[in-house]
């Protein structure tokens, strides 16, 4: 443009921060497509006795290990040619009309092949996906689930957040680490501090596989999610697994009585440079029918770690929609993605979290960083608790739950308080570094780890070492904050491990309630046909919602 | 609420009515056990109990401190395993019920072995002999014998898919 007379409107609109985001046009070979790629395959199924024989045009001598696992395991044979014989246009139908149940969707969504459901797809706009959201989804009333990480690891931080991120409303919550060292201490702070603010919270500890198992063994964790499955062969190797090596760790999580979802995403083939030229979405769609033939009862989808590749392609954030639909399609928990920052633009990053928040899903973030973004590990996060009055605000004036409520200052300044001193005792019952009374009131007041000291690290990385040696367990904890006066906080540990003997929230989209009781989609089935069924929010929950504190009250002018 | 129940009550049927004649019949509900005994933490707390027979109510802080409950007993049991499978087949979940299966007879694998198995699974890990010596350790040793044919399975898969152990140019 040198030396051409530039327009001013044109020059303020390329400083906007969109501009500052990468956009890409549509390439095939590399398999930057959204969705209904021309290199995709073309539905097709034979069937032989029980037995899928050809499908999407290839013979079952040419599957990969992948399109064997599906076609054995997540195909419903005995459905399959009724509902394959169905158009496109008719199953897409069936997903928005009011007067087709649930149940009759899922049982011929489950009958059919991934070129099949990814086309179906295809059909829709994202108003229609977001209608059928309301009706798939696998449990009426929504979730949410919150990242909590430090950029210190810093353990007693970390435990205030967990506390505040619950009391809040978050019923899941999920850790990770800067040094992966501290990844026992991690958990072991959110363990405590997510009772502290709500009994009955989940909380996951998001490392190597093999760790993640055994910090859940332990019974410092509840659930595990970042148990990841590809679309392509090549890349699902990469990934130093197979679909059966995958679904031999999920029945070893089941064995030891701890929730489990796996995690996939649109993006993740690219990013991994192996698409094999096909839609991102057609093998999202393979990863989705993986966890369902593995048994396993839901999926953290909706791009996660890649939102980057479909945020950057003509439909991609229509794509991401469709993948979390797919998932509630073959009736399984979806926990909804949100969750790792792709957008400099405000208005990007609200409106790709409409389509899960207006419809609710199961957990509409996977999840919403209950810290500043300097602080969250996950590579930060679309939303943080920067925004967390705007969300409330959102929910306010749609009037939909978020699965968040409105909060006094003094009360999380309470939560958070208790947190770091539950976890203060914890730390001198079993021996480890101190937390000193002004380590634990500088995390009560902190905004983020920037307004902490630094911890020992080399002292508080050989006590995490010496946790996971000695075999330090939930019960040892909550023994220890009994023995220091926590007894409330210690009931909530052994409510939790009770939950590994009982093996309801092994149910598909479970939570807990702070009385123990298991909701899931088996006694919490989404029953929504239309206006007037469904989720109903509750008066109760609605005067919560409604009750933002820095809104004018009426009688107050 | 009790609209509510009766809501759930006639999806459920729905569910069986539509779903439940066309579930595998491995995990086919033969405990006599339904959805509407969930959650069993709550309905049917007499089906629960630790693996040496401590029932679910005595699971308490007190027995944990007194040193009559530990760590060991917070562990979920085979035939819980089986009975929650029975309920995800009731409500059109198959493939839920065939993964808690594996899951039951996994119980009796220490979590040592268990994170050996897992890893021996990986690709590229195992030769096919070493995974077949592997199903007949699950079948003899530990009398699992859904998961020994699961990992029979994966040989034959591995070995068409070249993803056993030297099928690839070494880069172990």
């Amino acid at each position: 443009m040198a030396g051409t007379k530039r327009s001013k409107r044109f020059e303020a609109l390329e400083n906007r921060p969109v501009h500052l985001d990468g956009f890409i046009g549509e390439w095939i070979e590399v398999g930057l497509y959204a969705m209904g790629s021309p290199q995709d395959p073309k539905p097709s199924i034979k069937i032989e006795g029980d037995k899928i024989v050809e499908m999407d045009g290839k013979p079952r001598s040419e599957f990969t290990a992948i399109e064997q696992f599906v076609a054995d395991y997540a195909v419903n044979t005995k459905n399959a040619t009724e509902a394959m014989a169905k158009s496109e246009i008719e199953l897409s139908r069936m997903l928005v009309d009011i007067n087709v149940p649930r149940t009759e969707c899922i049982r011929l969504f489950t009958a059919l092949t991934p070129a099949k459901v990814a086309r179906v797809l295809e059909t829709m706009n994202v108003v229609e996906m977001m209608m059928a959201m309301q009706k798939m989804r696998c449990r009426q009333t929504p979730a949410n689930q919150a990242h909590v990480t430090s950029a210190k690891d810093h353990p007693v931080m970390l435990a205030a957040d967990a506390a505040e991120a619950t009391f809040r409303g978050f019923k899941e919550i999920e850790t990770t680490v800067g040094v992966v060292r501290y990844g026992p201490f991690n958990a072991l702070a959110l363990l405590v501090g997510g009772q502290v603010g709500r009994r009955g919270t989940l909380s996951q500890d998001a490392l190597e596989e093999a760790f993640e198992l055994e910090v859940g063994m332990r019974g410092l964790t509840h659930y595990a999610e970042t148990v990841s499955v590809y679309g392509t062969e090549r890349v699902f190797v990469d990934g130093d697994d197979t679909p059966w090596s995958k679904s031999f760790l999920a029945s070893a999580y089941a064995s030891r009585g701890l929730k489990m979802r796996f995690t996939s995403g649109t993006g993740s083939e690219v990013q991994m440079g192996a698409a094999e030229g096909k839609s991102m979405l057609y093998l999202e769609t393979l990863c989705i029918m993986v966890t369902k033939g593995a048994g396993v009862q839901g999926l953290q989808n909706g791009s996660i770690s890649c939102i980057g590749v479909p945020g950057a392609v003509p439909s991609g954030l229509r794509a991401v929609t469709a993948e979390n639909l797919i998932t509630m399609c073959l009736d399984l928990e979806v926990a909804s993605g949100n969750d790792q920052t792709f957008t400099h633009s405000d208005q990007r990053r609200t409106a790709r979290t409409m389509p899960q928040f207006l419809p609710g899903t199961d957990w509409i973030f996977s999840g919403y960083s209950a810290v500043p973004n300097y602080d969250n590990m996950f590579a930060g996060s679309n939303w943080d608790i920067a925004d967390v009055d705007d969300y409330l605000a959102l929910q306010r004036d749609f009037k939909v739950d978020g699965g968040l409520r409105p909060v006094q200052e003094e009360d999380v300044i309470a939560v958070r308080s208790k947190a770091g001193r539950a976890m203060q005792a914890v730390f001198e019952e079993l021996g480890f570094p101190p937390i000193t009374d002004d380590e634990v009131e500088a995390c009560t007041y902190a905004f983020g780890s920037k307004d902490i000291g630094d911890r020992n690290i080399p002292e508080d990385l050989k006590a995490a070492e010496r946790l996971m040696k000695e075999g330090i367990t939930g019960v040892d904890v909550a023994k220890a904050l009994a023995k220091r006066g926590f007894r409330d906080v210690a009931e909530s540990l052994i409510l939790m491990m009770r939950q590994r003997v009982a093996g309801d929230y092994l149910q598909t989209s479970a939570w807990v309630a702070s009385d123990g009781t298991v909701y899931s989609a088996v006694n919490d089935p989404n029953t929504y046909m239309g206006p007037g069924t469904g989720y109903k929010m509750s008066d109760e929950r609605w005067e919560e919602i409604k009750s933002i504190p820095w809104a004018i009250r009426a009688e107050d002018i | 609420m009790a609209q509510n129940e009766e809501l759930i009550a006639n999806v459920v049927r729905q569910v069986l009515k539509e779903i439940g004649g066309a579930a595998p019949a491995k995990g086919a509900p033969d405990s006599g056990i339904s959805a509407a005994d969930y959650p069993l933490g709550v309905k049917r707390k007499d089906l629960l109990k630790s693996p040496r027979g401590i029932p679910f109510e005595e699971l308490t802080l007190e027995n944990v401190e007194s040193g009559r409950v530990t760590f060991d007993d917070f562990r979920i049991s085979p035939d819980v395993l089986k009975i929650q499978g029975d309920i995800a087949a009731a409500v059109g979940r198959a493939q839920i019920a065939l993964n808690f299966g594996r899951a039951s007879e996994m119980t009796k694998i220490p979590d040592a072995r268990i994170l050996e198995m897992y890893n021996s699974l990986r690709p590229h890990r195992s030769t096919k002999e070493e995974l077949l010596a592997m199903a007949e350790e699950l079948q003899n040793q530990y009398g699992a014998a859904v998961c020994a044919g699961f990992v029979r399975e994966a040989a034959d898969v591995y070995q068409r898919r070249k993803l056993l152990k030297g099928d690839l140019p070494s880069t172990d």
